[in-house]
């Protein structure tokens, strides 16, 4: 049984990085290599920065699968749900007129209008989703390392861990560590 | 791997921005004030030509009682064809791992929203009766209630424009926000030199961190991001090939000889990708002559673009063929008759235009010393859109000026208002694709970089 911590968790895997230790890479592979170390010693609080998405990050971080395709599935079809029952109250009980002798309930024809309304809300609620999921819409907040946008990877780890034991972790690759408070 | 090597760009991260950023952070050069002037120009005209239609309403134009859509659908047709290449480019493409999307996805997908935009506004117009256009909503009203009728493609294509904008704008903003972060990130070594350049170094600092949406770059936001890329992809490939579906019904469930044809979905799909590579490639040609991104849009690039308006070009050839078969064979007279009279009928010169600049032109392309020449792309882009505002002229005009009774027969002669609107929309498209280049990254940085990171990771 999944309990309701873990489906937060899930839900809402970004956490502010707080007191803890920054790693700071140059290069995305070592990034990515640090990341499987620290997941392998089954550190939970830790994130990585990156200025773009690495392919197979989140697998090298241990992510759990993100909920924004449930998000879209749910409110694509919910939305068509919703259109097709106003279209039918609309053409067959509020105001039922012949338009080109077709009947007063004529599905083929409402098909297009489903599928734009599908479309629709399902992918501005997924863009929604991620600001929610992502817990983004923050705007104050600084990154961890100024150049993190641009050319600098960084890895954070919470400060349950001391200096030594990140650098024991850490060890074979080429990092720089900084704390941060 | 042959073709994915030579797309990489093999600059430092930090150059990457600087490179793309450039016209950003300085001040715009000669050519860019030329080419805006010349464009707000134009769209005065056309803002001027609208506020006179309202005051004296839709006669000054040149639509008339056979041929009641007139310049207005051609215009809009041709715009919303225009608007197809960037959803291809940015969601078709993506799904299929094209790697040389990457650098032109952000400008396509910029010009789908402005041409979206520019061709919204001619059915706007032609309704009558703009400051009623809020009535093609089925919302709850006290008019009756008077609802839309649900049965009609004209009310599928409210719905279909409204969501391919919308979705394409979400699209395009959720791309821009981690390429905000890093605009916003590099505003921090900036210092300004007079008062006045403070303040608006610190507008600018607001804006850009109210709209990168405190994006720190955290794996976490990127793991839910990435999975959002891909499913507005995934929704974005369907949409786009409805949305000219349905322009199309919009003639194709009519019953005028010509429009009656069960081609014309993917006849109007293709030609709507064939006209929106040109423009893409007419712009991307532009673009990286003005701002030196010659190492990000490679010839390779513009190659790849020609051999899509090849492909497009002759399914498009295909599809006039097939009309001309269709209406042979039909035995309707009257579909005969105005396949014959667009041959031979007053009209023929427009469809030999259209003829020339959509048929032949693209065979260019079959020769890879044509379509890595840089001039010959050029011409050949504005001579296929030429071509394609011409086969909208000929499929609207020549199939409403002949209609089945011979005494409602009549020509149809645009007036200067119609030429002015004409020109006035390439105004508005072009002002708003300026203004574009010069407030946000015309290449997208993050994907770019994700891309270099990605040949990095595959060299160890």
């Amino acid at each position: 049984m999944v309990s309701f911590k873990e489906v937060k968790e899930g839900l809402f895997s970004y956490e502010e990085p707080d007191k803890g230790w920054v790693a700071i890479f140059t290069k995305p592979q070592e990034l990515l290599k640090a990341a499987e170390k620290v997941r392998d010693a089954g550190i939970k609080r830790f994130d990585c920065f990156t200025p773009m998405p690495i392919h197979g990050l989140d697998k090298a971080m241990g992510l759990k699968r993100s909920w924004v395709p449930f998000v879209t599935l749910v409110t694509g079809l919910g939305m068509a749900l919703l259109e097709f029952l106003y279209i039918l109250y609309i053409d067959v009980i509020n105001w039922p007129i012949v338009y080109g002798g077709k009947p007063h309930f004529s599905f083929p024809a409402y098909i297009p209008i489903l599928f734009e309304v599908t479309v629709f809300m399902g992918g501005v609620c997924t863009a929604a989703a991620v600001i929610v999921l992502g817990r983004l819409g923050k705007i104050n907040r600084k990154p961890i390392h100024p150049r993190v946008t641009s050319d600098t990877f960084a890895l954070w780890i919470g400060d349950e861990l001391s200096r030594q034991e990140v650098e024991k972790i850490l060890s074979p690759i080429s990092c720089e560590i900084k704390p941060l408070e | 791997m042959v073709q994915e090597n030579a797309l990489r760009i093999g600059k430092p991260f930090a150059q990457i921005d600087g490179d793309i950023l450039r016209p950003l952070e300085s001040f715009p050069t000669k050519t860019w004030w030329i080419a805006f002037l010349i464009s707000a120009s134009a769209l005065a005209v056309f803002v001027g030509v609208l506020i006179y239609s309202f005051f004296k309403g839709l006669g000054i134009f040149g639509i008339n009682n056979p041929v009641g859509w007139g310049f207005y659908i051609i215009n809009f047709v041709f715009w919303v064809g225009i608007g197809h290449a960037g959803t291809l480019i940015s969601a078709i493409l993506y799904l299929f791992r094209q790697k040389w999307r990457t650098s032109i996805n952000r400008a396509s997908e910029a010009m789908t929203i402005f041409a979206v935009m520019t061709a919204a506004v001619f059915p706007l117009i032609h309704v009558g009766r703009p400051w009623f256009v809020y009535w093609i909503f089925p919302y709850p009203n006290e008019r009756g209630p008077v609802w839309v009728n649900f049965r009609s493609p004209l009310l599928w294509d409210v719905f279909a424009i409204s969501t391919y904008f919308i979705i394409s704008l979400v699209f395009w903003y959720m791309g821009l926000v981690p390429d905000f972060a890093t605009m916003r990130d590099r505003l921090d070594g900036f210092q300004a030199k007079t008062k006045i350049g403070q303040i608006l170094l610190d507008i600018r600092r607001f804006v850009l961190r109210v709209i990168s949406l405190g994006w720190v770059g955290s794996a976490k936001t990127w793991h839910h991001y990435e999975k959002m890329a891909l499913i507005l992809s995934a929704l974005a490939t369907p949409l786009v090939l409805s949305v000219h579906t349905i322009v199309s019904f919009d003639f194709a469930t009519s019953l005028i000889p010509g429009w009656h044809a069960t081609i014309f979905p993917p006849y109007f799909v293709a030609g709507a990708i064939y006209s929106g590579f040109a423009m893409v490639l007419t712009l991307m040609i532009i673009m990286r002559q003005a701002f030196k991104m010659e190492a990000y849009i490679t010839i390779k690039h513009l190659e790849n673009m020609g051999l899509v308006i090849l492909v497009t070009g002759m399914m498009v050839s295909f599809a006039y063929t097939m009309e001309f078969i269709m209406a042979a064979y039909s035995g309707s007279h009257n579909e005969q008759y105005v396949f014959l009279n667009r041959l031979k009928g007053p009209y023929a010169w427009a469809f030999w235009i259209m003829f020339f600049c959509n048929v032949i032109s693209p065979h260019f392309m079959w020769f890879k010393k044509l379509r890595t020449n840089i001039k010959v792309l050029f011409v050949i882009s504005i001579v296929v859109n030429v071509g394609m505002w011409f086969e909208r002229f000929v499929i609207v005009v020549t199939s409403l000026h002949r209609d089945y009774l011979p005494s409602s027969w009549d020509m149809y002669i645009p007036t200067i208002y119609d030429y002015a609107m004409l020109i006035g929309s390439f105004g508005l498209f072009f002002t708003m694709f300026l203004l574009f280049v010069r407030a946000f990254p015309s290449i997208a940085i993050a994907e770019v970089k994700a891309d270099e990171a990605g040949y990095e990771m595959a060299k160890h």
